[in-house]
């Protein structure tokens, strides 16, 4: 009797049934799946390429229009030339096929800029060839040069051409030729997922989630795993309920939960290396010291000799300054004096506008004139109105109008 | 002494608030799921606007801003209603403070729950712990924050009293009896608040005065918690789903760079439409307080507030209209969408005022900004996979209202980021994120909740042999 039980208890029916685990596997195995997909379709040459990646410093290129200075590991630009372009050039030496992709390493490209790669061969070595590089929130995407005809031979030389009115911000890194290998594509997918993203004026807007720009955002390949292997695994719990027994609402919440783990996993270590970058800069200082540390310090210090010389009952004081930033800040740090200035336009006021007891304090502003020997002070081409210079330190100066 | 007086002074909206909620509180109520950390977190929004509004009076009574005639009088209040509340429901209060402590011990888990509850619970304090970092380093450092809110904050604070502030004309015109900033009739609230943490520390310091920012945040962890309890999660589920909802990395951003009044408005906003929508399934009167209080402090907080509010009227229309409330609900809903068609199709004039809407919304900008950059995770995910899964749960009984209160958000905001020239800042990803966070965490707590809704029912579908996701814990 006890046999014949033993016989009617197939395999199947014996096996213990498979928890969660089972879906978090296959929602590995479809992360996984997806990512070697996206690797094959992104790679443009071989997937497993013999050549190893090419890089150039700053120190490589060669500026020959626009002007700038080469600094310890960055070409900044300070201006195009007559024709409103920069150009950087290096010479090479590759084999065009070996070295699909091309990237610049670029940083604050304004907006209204525009760039191209130029490049020669020995192909056609008279020829210099061009194509345009796509731009994204300041930066260079890399550019694939496999399909572009004038890609072939040996590749003697490339440059960035930049076209701007105001090239100032920019800031070339160097370049790099890549083989574009699966591999290769895989880790700069990783890096740019793992990129620290620190603060900037634009973080209370936007959290990007790594690099600036990404060719596979994270939670986007995520969520196409989550909706897989939820798929999946309904399909396999409909057919094979004994064996999975976990509700399609909990296995759902849990490979949310796991996906978002990843993601907050990586969030929360950005944060935790944003506090260390803050923890350097700010920690034990007095609030005082916080400000002279800060990125504004020495329009702080600034302003707090102005504080010192200003009555202590607060008066009208108007602010001037080229840059809105440092209107706007210096506005802020004069409170509760009653600051007038204009948040968005470098504008000041007419001269029939102030009256005696007023204040004007200046910072970085042009076209302000002051003539101390007869007391007139002129702004914008102005009439001149008589104030009396009170303070006056590097890039600032306060008057008090008569 | 002064880090004392600011502890002091940044636990008084908590003691505040939870006296007035815990006075509008019923004896039973008390001891529910949840119930604690409900009134914990609409507890410290409601002490937040009794001080702010006190201090409004006190300027009004030209009585000067200070530790004793702030915080004083307070304390004697919410003293009092805590003593005679203590008084009155002891047994409920001791035994909800008991049943607290045991959930926050996890003492009725075990096994791998009791695990995960613990393991969450760490991963909630390293990110508070690094947000509370960042606020008490880092001085005032988002733009709008020192150009709108804390230009207030510093004059109110030295000059001790309320000053009007005004535009560039008034300001001339007023003879230097009237301030000036970018944003002069930005609402007082977030700027009052500052100078209370001001105030109580005994000097100005714009790190130090962001502290409500982190327990803002607190507040709707312990709001999220509440309302998921509330809804039939379990402890542990409740839990993960208030890691999901304080764990958004746009949210994080705002109490980390702290200063601008979006987090409070989207605290707020969360807080006054769950507290709504519970009026409306309890009638309590307590409740129906609760709900109006976080209502009227929302336009305080910022100016869009008024609009937030309003979205509540589709859910009080639908629970006090009977059984004609969805239709009508959808009718205004269909209005106001041929409203907006009519007028993009057209160029009325009326009174002067040119009404054409343009309706041009930037899709790419905004799948960008919902599911391919980090702002919210896998939020907006989330909200398509749950319209799909439990669109018949979307209209259920006690997910209605919550249901149309998020319909009329997203109704909001289309209409000002689709037909408006705000659509500018979706395509540079400014403004748009700022107002979908008012929206953020009210739609990932319904989100969790019509998930929940729909475990259940398909839980109950298939015999409730299997744990649902919901009640799994």
């Amino acid at each position: 009797m006890q046999e014949s039980t033993v016989q009617l208890s197939s395999p199947v029916a014996a096996a213990k049934p498979l928890g969660f685990g089972f879906a978090a596997a296959v929602l590995a195995l479809a992360v996984t799946l997806l990512f070697v997909g996206y690797l094959m379709l992104a790679a443009p040459g071989k997937w497993f390429p013999d050549a190893k990646e090419i890089t150039w410093s700053a120190a490589d290129l060669a500026l020959s229009r626009g002007s700038g200075k080469l600094g310890k590991n960055e070409w900044a630009l300070s201006a195009p030339d007559a024709t409103g372009t920069a150009l950087l050039s290096v010479t090479t030496n590759f084999a065009a096929r070996d070295f699909p992709v091309i990237a610049w390493n670029v940083d604050d490209l304004p907006e209204t800029a525009s760039a191209q790669l130029l490049w020669r061969t020995d192909y056609e070595p008279e020829k210099l060839q061009g194509v345009v590089l796509t731009m994204n929130a300041g930066h260079l995407l890399p550019v694939t040069m496999s399909g572009n005809s004038g890609w072939i031979g040996h590749v003697t030389g490339i440059a960035l051409l930049i076209h701007g009115v105001s090239l100032s911000s920019v800031h070339i890194h160097g370049a790099a030729a890549k083989p574009s290998g699966i591999v290769e594509i895989a880790r700069d997918r990783l890096r740019e997922w793992t990129t620290f993203e620190g603060w900037t004026g634009a973080s209370i807007n936007t959290v990007v989630g790594g690099a600036e720009s990404q060719d596979l955002p994270l939670p986007l390949l995520l969520a196409a795993s989550v909706a897989i292997t939820a798929c999946g695994v309904w399909l396999y719990s409909r057919r094979r309920s004994e064996r999975y027994p976990v509700t399609l609402a909990a296995t759902i919440a849990g490979l949310v939960i796991v996906a978002w783990a990843v993601l907050d996993a990586r969030w929360v270590s950005n944060l935790a290396r944003q506090v260390e970058v803050t923890r350097e800069r700010y920690a034990g200082k007095s609030w005082r010291e916080k400000h002279l540390a800060a990125e504004d310090g020495a329009l702080f210090k600034f302003i707090e000799s102005a504080r010192a010389v200003l009555p202590p009952t607060p008066v009208r004081v108007f602010v001037a300054a080229d840059a809105d930033y440092f209107r706007d800040r210096a506005a802020y740090h004069l409170y509760p004096q009653n600051v007038m200035y204009d948040p968005y336009y470098d504008r000041l006021p007419l001269p029939a506008q102030l009256h005696r007891g007023d204040w004007l304090l200046v910072y970085r502003r042009r076209s302000v004139q002051y003539d101390p020997s007869q007391q007139r002070l002129r702004w914008d081409g102005n009439e001149p109105v008589t104030a009396t210079l009170k303070l006056v330190q590097e890039g600032g100066a306060l008057f008090e109008i008569q | 002494m002064a880090v004392i007086a600011l502890v002091a002074g940044s636990i008084l909206p908590w003691f505040v608030g939870t006296a007035i909620v815990l006075a509008m509180t019923r004896r039973a109520e008390i001891e529910a799921p949840g119930e604690v950390a409900w009134r914990v977190g609409t507890g410290y929004l409601v002490g937040v606007f009794a001080i702010t509004l006190w201090m409004r009076s006190l300027s009004v009574m030209h009585v000067d801003f200070g530790v004793v005639s702030i915080g004083g009088p307070l304390f004697a209040i919410a003293l009092a209603l805590w003593i005679w509340k203590v008084r009155s429901s002891r047994a409920a209060i001791v035994a909800a403070a008991r049943s607290a402590i045991d959930v926050l011990t996890a003492r009725s888990l075990t096994g791998w729950h009791r695990w995960a509850w613990f393991g969450l619970m760490l991963w909630i304090a390293v990110r508070f712990a690094l947000l509370l970092a960042e606020i008490v380093w880092r001085p005032l450092y988002p733009w709008d924050a020192w150009t709108q809110w804390a230009t207030k904050t510093r004059v109110f604070f030295e000059l001790k009293h309320l000053v009007p502030f005004g535009f560039a004309d008034q300001w001339f015109a007023s003879g230097g009896q009237m301030y000036f900033d970018a944003s002069p009739t930005y609402p007082l609230t977030v700027p009052l608040l500052q100078v209370w943490t001001n105030i109580a520390y005994g000097q100005f310091d714009d790190s130090l005065m962001n502290l409500p920012w982190w327990q803002i945040a607190i507040a709707l962890a312990c709001v999220a918690y509440g309302a998921l309890r509330r809804s039939g999660y379990g402890p542990l589920a409740a839990l993960a789903g208030t890691w999901i909802v304080t764990s958004l990395p746009l949210e994080n951003v705002h109490v980390a760079l702290a200063g601008y009044a979006d987090l409070p408005m989207a605290t707020f906003y969360a807080a006054a439409t769950i507290a709504t929508v519970r009026a409306l399934d309890t009638r309590s009167a307590g409740d129906a307080a609760l709900a109006l209080i976080l209502l009227i402090a929302c336009p305080t907080v910022k100016t869009p507030g008024i609009v937030w509010a309003l979205t509540l009227l589709p859910a009080v229309v639908y629970t006090m209209a009977g059984k004609y409330g969805l239709r009508i609900v959808l009718a205004g809903f269909v209005v106001v969408l041929v409203v907006l068609g009519v007028l993009a199709q057209s160029e009325p004039v009326i009174l002067g005022y040119r009404l054409h809407l343009d309706f041009a919304p930037d899709w790419t900008a905004l799948g960008q900004s919902f599911f391919l950059l980090d702002n919210w995770h896998l939020l907006w995910y989330g909200v398509i996979t749950v319209l799909v899964l439990g669109r018949r749960q979307l209209l259920a009984p006690g997910i209605a209202p919550l249901t149309l209160v998020v319909v009329a958000g997203a109704l909001f905001l289309l209409l000002v980021f689709g037909f408006t020239n705000a659509r500018g800042w979706v395509a540079d990803q400014t403004t748009i994120n700022r107002a979908v966070l008012h929206l953020a965490p009210l739609a990932a707590l319904w989100a969790l909740m019509v998930f929940g809704a729909w475990s259940r029912a398909s839980g109950a579908a298939t015999a409730g042999t299997a744990p649902t996701a919901a009640q799994a814990a």
